[in-house]
């Protein structure tokens, strides 16, 4: 019930903001062009990408660090697969500077920890599901590959390889329905594009006029085969020229890129003109999940993407611009740091969910029958 | 005798029938470099070159068509789905082409190909990656449904299935890829499709089980009392059904429990109940019982204890049988 008291929430707020009242949102000091002079938001966002990366790799060394109970038992802290957004984070943190929480929407596929956390969830909630704690986003029953937040917009994680993309098109139906001037944000890694449901999604968007931007999460690899080797078009770009639609390749490394190129498809949107295909080219540091060896990619050429860090970029230019001093650095990664140990340790203090709690949510009813 | 897990045994089956039959050739998401989602087909492309392990994009639907083509063209396909819940992209190519294809030509075209998928929770998964749609295929005429619950009926049945002249969906357990080890002969052999396996002989109750639910069933049967005398059979193949061993069964017992994962409206497990209603309807001493997950998606691994039956559910099921 809760959840669906957030979205009803939520409509409402989203049909004020059709007055034109919160029009401005986006644009107020969100969009790339219009950042302060001080720094603040570009800090902030620095300090949004920083918070991305130390989640995932504090993550990572939880799934790899059994929980030791005093009897010595032991137990995995994070069930299942693990899918980490290191060395992509420019591209959730970019979009997280254009989305209206209030009425735009958000969904991705099964690397969605980074895009969550973009759009708010705090670190707790999001490793509390993780550990499969019942203070996760999804009551500790789904893990890795499910985190949503109704509330902000979050239609999250999908598991199935380009399942979410014909979804994507609904809420932008929806949106443009409704005439929220909302747009739905949807991604996706470079493998989805090979899907059936890429050619039925894009298609009808731009029939319809959606209001939906397909960006595709290039990192180079459809989980352990290469560009090269899964697209007959290795420019992914031109894998959306013929459906009448804006299609052109990004810097998915820089920030400030991302959100001018990614600004210019939301305004596109926002004006009722339809759907765009951006490609937002990026490298994983990690593999497609913990389990991954390897094989495919040599150390030279991981160190070479090292060097395109999206991080270490804005560092740079930020520094450049005389809009990051070292203290203010210092500042901020201790203070990520702080938020994502306290998350941590949050989440490892939370309960597990109840045992009842498998039976609910398969259906808006009750189970229909007593468990043997 | 090399003693071996699940995953060698397939990988050997395998090996040894792309040696015979040069028509064999096998496709999907990173079978070749990466050697697969579960290593089952490690070092085959190295072994017998790209040509005929192919990797494949994310691309479920066209992974099965093209082995359908290939198939309907004289080739013996062999594609991997990584998990259960990726067949749904592949459904309609499965379900609408490859299961109709020696009906809706009349026999002009057949499909002999054999789908090989990791099946069923236990390794701590999510959703889309524990579950056990065995019933929905069974459910499909025009295609063979196999699910072998250890190392030496897996190379068994995987050679059979691979001789097949129709299409064979061929459910590998998850969990049993790497727990269990056992003796598995070099030279070739192979398991009838359609035939169940009668485990360990028993003569006060029946009890039914596929996959890895055939292990726990063998647990609980350890925590039953001696004097119990249990009948295990190991269905290995969903469908064909062997309903003869499950009839002679029953009439001897007069008492069955089926076990299975997943969840329990429409399950095989109502199958099977059924097929013992008709025919060992003057024999039972009890409703037949079923142990099974619950109508609900795989939680995640927190509860996926609580979800998939365990020795101490089947006890459970058992008694109340026996106490009938």
């Amino acid at each position: 019930m809760a959840v669906a008291d957030e979205v009803a929430k939520r409509a409402v707020v989203t049909k004020q903001n059709t007055n034109g009242a919160s029009a401005s949102l986006h644009q107020a000091g969100t969009n790339g062009q219009s950042a302060s002079n001080d720094g603040q938001i570009e800090r902030q966002r620095l300090r949004l990408m920083l918070l991305i990366r130390r989640f995932e790799e504090r993550t990572y060394q939880e799934y790899s660090t059994p929980r030791i109970f005093a009897d010595g038992s032991k137990e995995v802290k994070i069930g299942g697969f693990l899918h980490l957004y290191s060395g992509q984070e420019a591209i959730a943190a970019g979009t997280a500077a254009l989305f209206d929480k209030s009425r735009d929407y958000l969904i991705t596929g099964y690397r969605c920890h980074g895009a969550s956390l973009a759009l708010g969830m705090s670190p707790h909630v999001a490793m509390a599901e993780l550990f499969g704690r019942a203070t996760g986003c999804s009551k500790g029953k789904g893990g890795s590959m499910h985190l949503f937040d109704a509330k902000v917009g979050n239609l999250g994680g999908h598991g199935i390889v380009g399942g979410q993309l014909p979804l994507a098109l609904g809420t932008a139906f929806a949106q443009s329905y409704k005439k929220t001037g909302g747009v739905t944000f949807c991604f996706m890694g470079d493998g989805a594009i090979n899907q059936g449901t890429f050619n039925e999604a894009l298609n009808l968007a731009s029939l319809y006029k959606a209001p939906v931007i397909y960006i595709v999460e290039n990192n180079g690899v459809a989980m352990g085969t290469q560009v090269e080797r899964h697209s007959a078009e290795k420019d992914l770009a031109k894998r959306a020229c013929g459906y009448d639609m804006p299609c052109r390749n990004v810097d998915g490394n820089e920030i400030d890129t991302v959100i001018a190129e990614f600004g210019k498809a939301v305004d596109r949107a926002r004006a009722g003109e339809g759907p765009s295909y951006l490609v937002a080219n990026t490298y994983r540091f990690r593999g497609h999940s913990t389990s991954d060896p390897l094989k495919y990619r040599s150390k030279e050429e991981a160190e070479r993407a090292r060097q395109r860090d999206p991080i270490g970029l804005y560092e740079a230019r930020l520094r450049d611009k005389g809009l990051l001093s070292d203290e203010q650095l210092e500042a901020i990664t201790s203070s990520v740091n702080e938020e994502v140990e306290e998350g941590i340790r949050q989440a490892e203090a939370d309960p597990n969910p109840p045992l009842e709690a498998r039976f609910d949510d398969a259906l808006a009813e009750k189970y229909p029958y007593s468990p043997k | 005798m090399p003693k071996l897990d699940l995953v060698g045994a397939i990988n050997l089956a395998l090996a040894q029938e792309m040696e015979r039959d040069e028509r064999i050739v096998l496709l999907g998401e990173d079978i070749g470099l990466n050697g697969g989602v579960f290593r089952v087909t490690d070092g085959l492309q190295k072994r017998f070159g790209c040509e005929r392990v192919v990797d494949s994009p994310l691309s479920e639907s066209g992974i099965i068509g093209t082995s359908i083509g290939l198939a309907m063209a004289g080739m013996r396909p062999v594609p991997e789905i990584q998990f259960e819940g990726f067949l749904g992209p592949a459904y309609d190519q499965l379900v609408n082409q490859a299961a109709r294809c020696r009906s809706r030509t009349r026999g002009a075209f057949t499909c002999p190909m054999t789908v090989r998928v990791p099946i069923g929770g236990g390794i701590h998964a999510p959703e889309l990656h524990s579950d056990s749609p065995e019933a929905v295929y069974a459910h499909t005429p025009g295609l063979k449904v196999v699910m072998p619950s250890r190392p030496y009926d897996a190379k068994g049945l995987l050679l059979s299935a691979l001789r097949d002249p129709d299409p064979v969906i061929f459910f590998e357990p998850k969990r049993v890829y790497r727990s269990l080890k056992e003796e598995v002969p070099e030279e070739e052999y192979t398991i009838p499709i359609g035939k169940a396996q009668v485990v360990s002989e028993g003569t006060d109750l029946t009890l039914i089980a596929w996959g890895a639910m055939v292990s726990e069933c063998l647990e609980a049967i350890d925590r039953l009392p001696e004097e119990v005398s249990i009948e295990l059979i190991d269905l290995r193949t969903i469908y064909p059904m062997d309903v003869e061993t499950i009839v002679n069964s029953v009439l001897k017992t007069g008492r069955a429990v089926v076990v299975h994962e997943a969840p329990r409206t429409s399950g095989f497990g109502a199958e099977v109940s059924s097929l013992i209603q008709e025919d060992c309807f003057l024999s039972l001493e009890a409703p037949v019982q079923r142990v099974t997950g619950f109508d609900t998606p795989m939680p995640y691994y927190k509860l996926e204890k609580a979800y998939l039956p365990d020795a101490d559910r089947i006890v459970a099921g058992v008694r109340d049988c026996l106490a009938y």
